[in-house]
C-alpha cells in the first residue's frame, strides 16, 4: 500500500545493505530526526526536559545492554552500576578540572575496564548464574560508592555538577544538554544499527547462538565474550556521565541502585532483545506507562468523582503497569519491536497476506 | 598456485600419532595414527561408539589428546583451542547440524568469512568509511561460494526455516567460505534421502577438484564412503582395524567381524575360500 518491496532491484551489495531500503521508512525515519532536532523550538521546555532528554538517555542506556544482553546473548543485571561507574568518574574528573569531552571517554574507559573484570565471569559461566555474579557486580559497587566518602561526596553523599563546556558550548539550561544526549544517541543507535551488518556483530551473534560453533568458524569465544563486556560497559559508562552532566546534575548514590538496573532490563525485554528499535519503544514504556496510568486515574477520579482512597489511587497505576507489560510479552514475546513489525509487514503486502507473521 | 609448492602427491596435511584420549574408565581412542595427503579424501568409519568423532573433537581442538600429537601443515596444533586451529585452515561441519539460528542463511556464510575479516567495534561505527568495503568484498566471496553450492533462492531467509537437507549444505558452504586446506565433514549425510545425498556427495567431490582441499570423511553409508573416498581407516573400540582401498577395506575380515559380528565374517571368509 504505502510501501512495496517489489520492483527494488539492487546492483551492488553496499545498496542491499543499507539500512533503510524502501522509501518509507527512509521518510519515516527521516522525520522522525527532524522532529528531535526541531523539538527545542517546537516543544514546551517541560517536555523537552522532563520526557524527551530521559527517554533519549535512559534508550541510550537500553542500546548499550542491549549490545551485550540481544546481541552477545549475556545477560546483565548491574547495568546501573556500569553508569554509575561512568557518572563518578566524569564528575569527579570535570570537578577536578578536566575537561569535559576528556572526561567522557575516561569515564567510558573506567566503565570499561571495571565491567570487563566482572564480565570475565561470563566466561565459566552462563544464564542465571552470568545474572548472579553481574547482580554481585551491582551491589559490590554500590556499597563502593556509598560507604567510601571520597567517591560519593562526603556526609551528604551527593555531588555538584559543575558547569561544563562541550566543543566551546556551556552545557547549562535544557537546550544544550538535550542536544548533547540527542547527539550521544544518535551515535550509539548508528553503531548499534551496523552490528547488524558487519563482522563484529555477527560474531557476537555466533557466540549467543552456538559458542562451540563460533569456536569452530574461528570465533575466539573469550576474546569476543570480552569485548562485548567491554564495548557494552564503555558505552553504559558514557551515557552515566552524560545522564549526570545533563540531566541529573547532582549525583547521589541511589540514582544507580539495582532500580535502574532492573528497569533497564526490562527495557531491553520488552522492547525486544537485539532490536535497536526496541529499545526506544522499551524505554518509553517503562518510564512513561507509570506517569500516564497516574494521570489518566488522577483525572478519571476527579473527572467523575470516583470515591476511590488514596492507597488504591496510588496502587492502580502500578498494577496496570504491570499488567501492560505482561500483555504486550503475551501478544508477543519477542517485544514491542516485533509488533511494529509484524504491522509493518501487514501493511507491506496488503491487499494481499502470505507473509502473515 | 598451490601445485607449485614443492609438494608431490604424497603431502602430509594432517598427522595425528599414538592419540589416546579416554572419558573416565572408558578408552575412547587408543594409540590412533592418521595422516591426510594432500588432494585426497580420507574415509573414517566404524560401527557406533567406535571412537570417530571423538577423533574429529581432538584434531579440532574440542578435546586435548591425553597423548600423542597432531601436526597440520607441519605445525604442532595438539593443545591449540579451536578456534586457533580454525584459523590455520582447517574447518569443520557438525553431525547435528550447528548453524547459528536468528541469522539469515547469507549472514551463516558470511561467519565462515570470520578468519579472513578484521571486526572490530571502530569499524563498525564508522561503518561507512571502514568496513564497507571490506564486507563488499567478502561478500563477493560468498556469493561465488553461494553459487557453487546452488543456495541462490534461499540466501535471504532465516536459517532455521530451511528444510533440514539444505541446513547440512548451508553448514558445508558454510565451512566452504573459510577457504579451508582440511575439511572436517562428521556425518554430512545423516539423515538425508537418496537425492539429497547424491546431491552433497556431488558438492565435496568438486570442492575437492575446484577448491583445492583435503577432506577427513565420517559417513555411515558405505555406499557413499566406498564410492568417493581415496583411502579409507576403519575405527572400532578406538583402534584402527583396517587402512587403505575402500574396497579392500571394507572385504577386509576384522571390519566385516566387527560391523556384522564373529558369525557373518567367518561365513565371509568361506565363501571366499570357496570361490
Amino acid at each position: 500500500m504505502l510501501y512495496r518491496q517489489a520492483g527494488i532491484r539492487h546492483r551492488r551489495y553496499a545498496a542491499e545493505r543499507q539500512l533503510w531500503p524502501l522509501t518509507f521508512d527512509r521518510v519515516l525515519v527521516g522525520g522522525v530526526v527532524l522532529f528531535l532536532l526541531a523539538a527545542p523550538f517546537t516543544l514546551d521546555r517541560l517536555y523537552l526536559g522532563s520526557y524527551l532528554l530521559p527517554w533519549l538517555l535512559w534508550s541510550s542506556a537500553a542500546l548499550g545492554l542491549n549490545l551485550l544482553m540481544g546481541g552477545a546473548g549475556q545477560i546483565h543485571l548491574g547495568y546501573g552500576a556500569v553508569m554509575a561507574i561512568g557518572a563518578y568518574t566524569s564528575v569527579h574528573l570535570v570537578r577536578s578540572g578536566i575537561p569535559f569531552e576528556l572526561a567522557l571517554v575516561l569515564a567510558g574507559m573506567t566503565s570499561a575496564a571495571l565491567g570487563i573484570v566482572f564480565g570475565a565471569a561470563a566466561l565459566r559461566v552462563k544464564g542465571l548464574y552470568l545474572a548472579m555474579s553481574t547482580l554481585a557486580m551491582q551491589y559490590i559497587i554500590d556499597f563502593t560508592i556509598s560507604h567510601v566518602p571520597g567517591i560519593s561526596g562526603g556526609t551528604q553523599a551527593s555531588l555538584q555538577v559543575p558547569r561544563v563546556t562541550l566543543l566551546g558550548m556551556p552545557v547549562t539550561g535544557e537546550v544544550t544538554p538535550y542536544y548533547v544526549a540527542l547527539g550521544l544517541c544518535a551515535v550509539i543507535t548508528l553503531f548499534m544499527l551496523n552490528v547488524g551488518r558487519t563482522s563484529f556483530g555477527r560474531a557476537l551473534a555466533a557466540i549467543r547462538e552456538k559458542d562451540y560453533a563460533a569456536e569452530i568458524i574461528g570465533v575466539g569465544t573469550f576474546k569476543y565474550k570480552l569485548l562485548a563486556f567491554w564495548v557494552s560497559s564503555f558505552i553504559g559508562g558514557v551515557v552515566g556521565a552524560v545522564l549526570a552532566v545533563c540531566y541529573l546534575r547532582i549525583v547521589t548514590p541511589d540514582q544507580f541502585h539495582l532500580d535502574l538496573s532492573i528497569q533497564l532490563v526490562a527495557m531491553v525485554i520488552v522492547g525486544g532483545l537485539g532490536s535497536v528499535l526496541g529499545s526506544f519503544f522499551g524505554a518509553a514504556l517503562i518510564l512513561f506507562a507509570p506517569i500516564f496510568f497516574n494521570n489518566a486515574i488522577g483525572t478519571l477520579a476527579t473527572q467523575f468523582g470516583l470515591g476511590i482512597s488514596t492507597d488504591l489511587r496510588s496502587h492502580i497505576p502500578l498494577m496496570l503497569y504491570g499488567a501492560l507489560i505482561i500483555l504486550f510479552l503475551l501478544v508477543e514475546p519477542l517485544g514491542l519491536a516485533k509488533i511494529y513489525d509484524n504491522v509493518r509487514k501487514y501493511f507491506l503486502v496488503w491487499p494481499f497476506r502470505h507473509v502473515r507473521k | 598456485m598451490q601445485r607449485t609448492d614443492s609438494s608431490g602427491p604424497g603431502d602430509i596435511v594432517l598427522r595425528c600419532r599414538d592419540i589416546e584420549r579416554s572419558f573416565g574408565g572408558l578408552k575412547a581412542l587408543k594409540a590412533v595414527n592418521l595422516e591426510i595427503r594432500k588432494g585426497e579424501i580420507l574415509g573414517l568409519v566404524g560401527p557406533n561408539g567406535s571412537g570417530k568423532t571423538t577423533m574429529v573433537n581432538v584434531i579440532t581442538g574440542f578435546y586435548p589428546p591425553e597423548r600423542g600429537t597432531v601436526t597440520l601443515f607441519g605445525e604442532n596444533i595438539t593443545r591449540k583451542r579451536p578456534h586457533a586451529i580454525a584459523a590455520r585452515r582447517m574447518a569443520r561441519t557438525f553431525q547435528n547440524l550447528a548453524l547459528f539460528r536468528g541469522l539469515s542463511v547469507l549472514d551463516n556464510i558470511l561467519l565462515g568469512r570470520h578468519v579472513h575479516m578484521r571486526p572490530s567495534a571502530i569499524a563498525t561505527l564508522f561503518y561507512w568509511v571502514w568496513a564497507l568495503r571490506e564486507e563488499t568484498r567478502h561478500r563477493r566471496v560468498v556469493e561465488e561460494i553461494i553459487d557453487f553450492m546452488q543456495l541462490q533462492d534461499i540466501r535471504n531467509e532465516p536459517v532455521e526455516v530451511v528444510p533440514l537437507g539444505l541446513q547440512k549444505r548451508v553448514e558445508l558452504a558454510r565451512a566452504l567460505a573459510a577457504e579451508p586446506k582440511l575439511l572436517v565433514l562428521d556425518e554430512p549425510m545423516a539423515g538425508m534421502n537418496q537425492e539429497e545425498k547424491e546431491y552433497i556427495t556431488r558438492f565435496i567431490l568438486d570442492a575437492r577438484d575446484e577448491r583445492d582441499v583435503s577432506i577427513l570423511l565420517i559417513e555411515h553409508h558405505m555406499d557413499v564412503v566406498t564410492a568417493i573416498c581415496d583411502r579409507m581407516q576403519v575405527l572400532s573400540y578406538g583402534e584402527t582395524i583396517a587402512e587403505g582401498k575402500p574396497r579392500e577395506a571394507i572385504a577386509d575380515p576384522r571390519v566385516i567381524s566387527a560391523y556384522l559380528g564373529q558369525r557373518a565374517a567367518k561365513r565371509q571368509a568361506g565363501a571366499g575360500a570357496a570361490a
